[in-house]
């Protein structure tokens, strides 16, 4: 028995005359992983931040939890469950990794158990971040290091630790692995089936199909605004998937 | 070893500096002379500590010398036509303040380059300084309640050197291990970050700058205290002292962030130095031509060791499983 996560009716998006969105309707099931296709200006970017907060549809309902729901800002959909980890992964890049995974929603304390001056509480952020990189199968030993020295998979594995410190249950990613090489690329595909086998609900926008293939377990590909295909993606392999982008026509399996 | 000589090679250089004019100035080195440097270097730390906080933000305040003084003159006014002390601190610290705030409100709504806010700011207060004054230097027997924060003493340390102990400890303490502090350093490493983190980055630049603006003010009122008179371009001297204590601080401690300990110490090795180079007996714009050297030279240095720092190996993540 699924439950559904979130639930889009009708969302549409116009750029002045442009429309990018045109009345998509999108499940998302709770712990699903679900990967989002399509070429560029397809659409599937503008409807991510909607989704995201980041920016308000021009029409259209959105359901989250079975409540209806309208974001005004990044913070509103956080503040709902739903964190985004954008492509540049918006880490400060001097600040060490606990910092980055508490940025914004530090912990305190007030010194001697005092009630006054609130302090950061700079022990419990690393034991505590030390533990989210641990569930990422992570281990790593040096918290107050700077994110400028990790390489790009370690980067995308402290934002994910961020989304968790939000207790986010929705993680949207944006092409998560668009500037990795091979070895990193594995690594934050490991991280996403990790998320996956915590339970969380991932939206995964991806171009790379072997990515999807290997990760997702549903895909929605968008053609032109709308959304062209919606389906499981077990049996299908990237080649098959990389023409129904190109297409937005479902293909039946190879004989 | 590499990160105790990022951290604080510039301190040992210093250092040597200081053992040079021991060796070879006369009284450089006598318990009196030192006492007097870091007496001195009071003025020019609380100055450099403001202006570390709006550079912590990423905001630049130009106009940090010359709202000094304006806020020496308006303080000077008052105490010299009769006004309580307490009444002429006030101002004096609510003219630093309402500068800074003033700074922060033209950067972040008007959306004007600090960089042009403040030299404007420095301009405008130039002016107004020179207007309440008509020219002329506020002097005369000012009462000991108001010279005393200044003059005065307290277990044998100068006030002067209280204040500034004081003061930098708060701005340590804020940037360290208060949220606030925090979210100011995280606005000025990475604006857009901060931002999607929730973190109100504007209010943080307008903290950094209404901050500099405050320590102006309180750097106005010790100088008009400690000298009992009150001119409209009396801080103009500490002016480049202070972004040179600041940007050779950023070449130690906590290389390439503006930090106040680094600032401190930097401030110190300055006064120092300009101490010492008279006493050797060196002209007059010998200082200048040093100080130019160091501002130059620091930056040139924090920005290897940025470079060395994003070039150094990459941290061992081990992958389990």
């Amino acid at each position: 028995m699924t439950t559904k996560l979130l639930s889009l009716r009708g969302i549409r998006k116009a750029y002045g005359a442009v429309e990018a969105v045109r009345g998509v309707d999108l499940d998302i099931q709770a712990g699903e992983v679900l990967a989002l296709c399509g070429d560029n200006g397809a659409g599937k970017s503008s409807l991510v931040k909607i989704i995201a907060g980041a920016q308000p549809p021009s029409g259209g309902t959105m359901q989250w939890r079975g409540r209806e729901v309208a974001f005004h800002s990044p913070q509103d959909a956080l503040r709902e469950g739903i964190a985004t980890i954008y492509q540049d992964l918006a880490l400060a890049p001097r600040l060490s990794i606990a910092q980055n995974v508490f940025l914004g929603s530090e912990l305190t304390r007030g010194p001697l158990g005092l009630p006054f001056p609130q302090l950061l509480d700079k022990r419990r952020m690393v034991a505590e971040a030390r533990g989210y990189l641990q569930r990422l199968n992570l281990p790593q030993a040096d918290m107050g290091a700077a994110v400028e020295r990790l390489s790009g998979g370690q980067r995308q594995a402290v934002a994910i630790a961020r989304a968790l410190r939000w207790q986010a249950e929705l993680i949207i990613m944006d092409e998560p692995t668009a500037a990795l090489g091979v070895r990193e690329t594995a690594q934050v595909l490991s991280l996403i089936r990790t998320l996956h086998e915590e339970g969380r609900t991932v939206l995964l926008i991806s171009h790379n199909m072997a990515d999807v293939c290997a990760v997702a377990t549903r895909v929605a590909i968008m053609k032109a605004g709308s959304k062209a295909i919606d389906r499981p993606v077990a049996g299908l392999d990237p080649d098959r998937l990389a023409h129904m982008v190109m297409t937005g026509q479902d293909m039946p399996a190879a004989a | 070893m590499s990160g105790v000589l990022a951290r604080f090679g510039t301190a040992f250089a210093g250092l040597l500096v200081l053992l040079f004019f021991a060796a070879f100035a006369e009284n450089f080195a006598s318990l009196g002379n030192l006492a007097i440097v870091l007496k001195e270097t009071a003025f020019l730390a609380i100055l450099a500590i403001g202006f570390a906080l709006a550079l912590t933000t990423a905001e630049l305040d130009l106009s940090i010398a010359d709202v000094a003084s304006l806020a020496a003159v308006a303080t000077g006014a008052l105490i010299q036509g009769g006004a309580a002390p307490a009444v002429a601190v006030l101002v004096g610290l609510g003219v630093g303040l309402g500068a800074g705030v003033l700074n922060g409100l033209t950067v972040t709504v008007l959306k004007v380059p600090s960089l042009i806010a403040t030299l404007g700011m420095a301009a405008m207060a130039k002016g107004l300084g020179f207007m309440i004054t008509q020219g002329v230097a506020f002097v005369g027997r000012w009462p000991r309640e108001f010279t005393g924060l200044g003059r005065g003493s307290l277990l044998g340390v100068s006030n002067l050197i209280w204040w500034m102990a004081g003061i930098g400890f708060l701005a340590w303490l804020l940037l360290k291990w208060t949220r606030t502090g925090l979210h100011m350093v995280a606005t000025g490493e990475a604006d857009e970050a901060a931002r999607l983190a929730g973190i109100r980055t504007g209010r943080m630049k307008r903290l950094g700058l209404a901050l500099a603006g405050l320590l102006a003010g309180v750097t106005a009122v010790l100088l008009a205290a400690s000298l009992s008179s009150a001119t409209p371009n009396m801080a103009a001297d500490h002016f480049l002292y202070a972004i040179a204590a600041v940007l050779l601080g950023m070449t130690m401690i906590e290389p390439g962030r503006p930090n106040i300990p680094g600032t401190l110490l930097a401030a110190f090795m300055l006064k120092a130095l300009g101490n010492g180079l008279v006493l050797l007996g060196a002209p007059y714009y010998a200082q200048d031509i040093a100080l130019g050297a160091i501002i130059i030279g620091s930056v040139a240095l924090s920005a290897t060791v940025m470079r060395r720092a994003a070039f150094t190996k990459k941290l061992n993540f081990r992958t389990a499983g």
